[in-house]
């Protein structure tokens, strides 16, 4: 385990410095019931104080359906929703997306150690993450379980790990919440930022996966989680394929760590 | 999923000669041993984790090798009883493995190995070659199973001269070898069945990227897992349940960078050996030295001593140290070692820390050697994979290699990150040919080193002796290129000295020193020994030197404007950079100073301050300038430092004066 060093930095990471840092950004992150659970999540995170103080964390105002932070949006939509959810088609599907963080440069590497690389040490950093943002988005919603967007089994053949599947189970400890494999993936989709733009990204995902799971009953709330929300076009296209199977009165949150 | 068979060939006479092999092919091996010489195959089982598979070979044939020696025969009783063996060692792997793995979430209720018993024997009769030995399996006696085999259709020659060719000398994980084919152009049918035939005709060696052993500790038998790339171990190497092999599995994160080194992954060392034939005009060409500057007469001999240690054949002769002072003109002192090498048909790797410098190197080497193919080779470069004559690389990427070059070279061996690493020797080592050479390239060699290369078991620095100029297995180059002597540093132990400048107290010989600098035209480097006093002590400067307080800036590691601040630096835009150690090599400016605040914290080793000072007064224009030590207590390696500088300013002045008499 990572213990004592910050895993961004590799600093060691010193306990009174980052006791304020992590103070402050649970108010930031919290209402008054909340602040104990996130503090506490805060103060058990691998990151030192200067690194926790950087995180590049969604602000208050963001996007109602898809959780993207509106303060570095140039053009503000109407009902509280981003010009992408006002324009994009069949929002209906998820009924929100919410995510920790907003994917800048330097969260690339990190994010790519874990998810190329495979350091698996990182699972629990991540995880954490996605707690708190359950914590912070989705406390009161009762999910009947969480699912991850699976990974097609050629692929998890090549790498040897699923990235979310560790997450999955994290946050799944984390938040008590029983973790369900749901989906099949059935089509093996080139690395995203393989593919050349939004429609062409959301062709590719059509029918990519197919229901693999135990019943449930249908009235079900379901956290659909993955690393990172990019169009969303996965995300629906896994929810699509969930209510297909168990009726709409399914409903499916999703979260991710970026957006 | 790949899957690894373990199997024992018997064959010979009255003394039946045992061997147990693992192979992702065994249809290679049946018609491998077909060729050369009848005899019986009897398999063991198989798994898909290679490392398993690996131990199991190691347990087998150390029961075999003992048994056989005091005479036992290979009967099929006896087989049975080494399958038992095999299916009670995976069962104990497991259950250590289950014992470590707490961390692992796919907890496994059922063994965490898989392993499937196969009871087979196969007869093979000797088929081919150009010896007609005649041999049957069936003379030695064994019971097993027969089967005849036709000899499978010969694979294509032409296919395995061209892997031969980009493969020879390095050393790489399965996928990295499928990148490196894809990024040539190859593409090879069957490539493992291929690969498997080198190792079984020794021109490769394999192993699983992590090496799994059951060993006896003092207390109870544990699971040791050490990665076959790097030698990392213990806490390096993480358990996890793969998807690849489905089974317990684990990987090394130190490497991790350079991809996921695992239990269930091929490694592969390749050493085809003499590939490289070319015409001697060829060689003419790529050794060809272009370089208009002029050697000092120190220099020249230092070059020349280095050179005639590449062209020594005589073995064990592996291991030289070119120890030349901060702005002695060390990288032109290994031109004619390079050619050398170059001309004796082999490759020449120069290995440093950082990248920077590879970036700086690559062309400068390619400009004075213009017939040679000079790649730089890092973690982010497009050229990791061509072929070249001179490869300069990250010490990381020296892992890559494998018996490849005929000179290695390390510069800055004392620098960060990989100071007195063993992972950097091994690979280093491992990447230099047999009867290839080594050099080391400092201007402030370890300790270790100097000990093992400076004048074998004679007085070396810190002691009062005088430290050899040469021997076989170094050079000294005491003096700079210039002939001027380098500036000794002053130390001054200031009491309080980080309490005044955090209270804005004044510190007068600091100020005082930058405020003459300044006035002299010249600029000043400041360096702390954290990052958090950059603003601190840039802050204070500020303050105390408003005139200035413009033409100032600090710089760190990880700072973003890193380089435009640098570059700002060079062009005079600034005139006091307070930075860390990142900025002790590297950046040479003319006519500038040097004050260090805080010259007894820990990060300031010896070797570190000796390098600081060396930033002054290195260019022909400007040999002299400032360097100051703050200290805020009495510490041992400023004085260490200094006393090292003035040992060698009076090293060269004796040289200089020999040079005058004779
Ligand atoms: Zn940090
Ligand atoms: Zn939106
Ligand atoms: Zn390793
Ligand atoms: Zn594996």
């Amino acid at each position: 385990m990572i213990g004592g060093t910050c895993v961004r930095c590799s600093g060691r990471i010193a306990a009174l410095q980052k006791e304020t840092v992590a103070r402050e950004k649970a108010r930031q992150l919290s209402d008054q019931t909340s602040y104990p659970v996130i503090y506490r999540m805060l103060k058990g995170i691998v990151l030192c104080g200067v690194c926790l103080d950087a995180l590049p964390l969604i602000g208050n105002d963001y996007c109602q359906r898809c959780g993207r932070d509106m303060e570095y949006q140039t053009c503000i939509g109407n009902e509280g929703l981003c010009r992408d959810c006002v324009h994009g088609e069949d929002g209906q599907i998820l009924v929100a997306n919410r995510s920790l963080l907003r994917y800048e440069e330097g969260e690339k590497d990190l994010l790519g150690l874990f998810k190329y690389r495979g350091d698996e040490r990182l699972a629990s950093y991540y995880g954490t993450l996605l707690a708190i943002t359950v914590q912070r988005f989705y406390r009161s919603i009762g999910f009947t379980c969480i699912t991850t967007v699976p990974l097609h089994p050629q692929r998890l053949r090549e790498r040897g790990f699923n990235q979310v599947d560790l997450l999955a189970r994290h946050l799944g400890v984390a938040t008590k919440i029983p973790v369900r494999p749901l989906l099949r993936r059935t089509k093996d989709t080139p690395k995203l930022s393989k593919q050349r733009g939004r429609v062409s990204r959301q062709e590719s995902m059509r029918e990519a996966f197919a229901w693999d799971g135990n019943n449930m009953p249908c009235v079900s709330k379901i956290l659909l989680i993955d690393d990172i929300y990019t169009t969303g076009s996965t995300l629906r296209s896994c929810a699509r394929t969930i209510r297909g199977h168990m009726g709409p009165s399914c409903e499916i949150y999703s979260l991710t760590i970026y957006r | 999923m790949r899957e690894y068979l373990l199997y024992i060939k018997a064959c010979g006479g009255s003394i039946p000669q045992v061997q147990t092999y693992v192979t992702p092919s065994f249809s290679v091996d049946r018609s491998f041993w077909q060729e050369r010489e009848g005899c019986v195959l009897h398999v063991i089982g198989k798994t898909s984790s290679l490392a398993l598979a690996f131990s199991l070979r190691a347990k087998v044939n150390g029961y075999l090798m003992e048994q056989v020696g005091k005479g036992r025969m290979l009967t099929e009783g006896y087989v049975k009883e080494l399958r038992a063996l095999a299916v009670s060692s995976v069962c104990e792997a497991s259950s250590l493995y289950g014992r470590e793995a707490v961390s692992v979430q796919d907890r496994l209720e059922q063994g965490w190995f898989s392993w499937e018993p196969i009871e087979e024997s196969v007869e093979v009769s000797y088929r081919g070659g150009k010896e007609s030995r005649k041999w049957t399996g069936a003379q030695l006696g064994f019971l097993g199973g027969r089967e005849l085999l036709r000899r499978s259709s010969s694979r294509e020659n032409l296919q395995e001269a061209v892997l031969n060719e980009l493969l020879d000398g390095r050393a790489l994980l399965w996928d990295e070898i499928e990148t490196l084919l894809k990024k040539r152009g190859a593409d090879a049918q069957d490539l493992l069945a291929i690969l498997h035939s080198f190792v079984l005709a020794n021109k490769a060696e394999w192993r699983p990227g992590i090496r799994l052993a059951v060993t006896k500790g003092w207390w109870r038998k544990q699971l040791e897992l050490v990665c076959e790339r790097c030698g990392s171990a213990g806490a390096k190497v993480e358990f996890t349940y793969c998807h690849t092999c489905e089974q317990g599995c684990a990987y090394c994160t130190a490497c991790l960078g350079m991809g996921r080194s695992k239990c269930c992954t091929p490694y592969f060392l390749m050493d085809v050996g003499e590939s490289l034939i070319r015409s001697a005009d060829h060689l003419q060409n790529v050794a060809r030295l272009e370089w208009a500057g002029n050697y000092s007469a120190d220099q020249s001999r230092a070059a020349e001593r280095a050179r005639c240690f590449v062209a020594n054949p005589r073995p064990g002769l592996s291991e030289f140290l070119i120890w030349a002072v901060c702005g002695a003109g060390k990288t032109e002192l290994l031109f004619p070692s390079v050619t050398e090498a170059l001309a004796a048909g082999g490759r020449v790797l120069i290995a440093t820390p950082r990248k920077d410098v590879v970036l700086e190197l690559a062309p400068r080497i390619q400009r004075v050697f213009p017939g040679a193919k000079v790649i730089a080779v890092h973690g982010s470069s497009s050229e990791k994979w061509e072929e070249s004559d001179i490869t300069i690389a990250t010490t990381h990427q020296v892992m890559r290699y494998h018996r490849r070059f005929l000179l290695v070279v390390l510069d800055e061996v004392d620098a960060f990150p990989y100071h007195n690493d063993p992972i950097l020797y091994r690979a280093l080592s491992r990447a230099v040919k047999k009867n290839g050479k080594l050099l080391y390239l400092s201007a402030t060699p370890p300790g270790y080193l100097q000990k093992r290369l400076v004048g074998k078991g004679r007085p070396t620095l810190g002691s009062s002796g005088v430290i050899p100029l040469f021997s076989d297995t170094h050079v000294l180059l005491p003096g700079r290129y210039h002939g001027a002597a380098l500036p000794v540093p002053k130390i001054l132990t200031v009491q309080g000295l980080h309490k005044r400048v955090q209270k804005n107290r004044v510190v007068a010989p600091f100020i005082e020193a930058i405020s003459t600098s300044l006035n002299e035209d010249r600029q000043v480097f400041v360096f702390v020994p954290r990052v958090d006093e950059i603003d601190r002590v840039l802050s204070y400067l500020q303050k105390w030197l408003p005139a200035h307080a413009e033409e100032m800036d600090g710089v760190h590691a990880a700072d973003p404007m890193r380089e435009e601040k640098v570059l700002a630096f060079r062009e005079k835009r600034y005139t006091v950079m307070v930075t860390t150690t990142i900025l002790e090599r590297g950046v040479t400016i003319p006519k500038s100073d040097v004050v260090v605040v805080g010259a007894e914290a820990p990060v300031f080793d010896e070797a570190s301050l000796v390098q600081i000072a060396g930033r002054v007064g290195r260019s022909v224009d400007d040999t002299t300038g400032s360097v100051l030590f703050l200290q805020a207590e009495r510490a041992t390696s400023p004085t260490r430092a200094v006393r090292q500088i003035s040992q060698m300013n009076n090293l060269a002045q004796k040289l200089a004066e020999q040079r005058g008499l004779s």
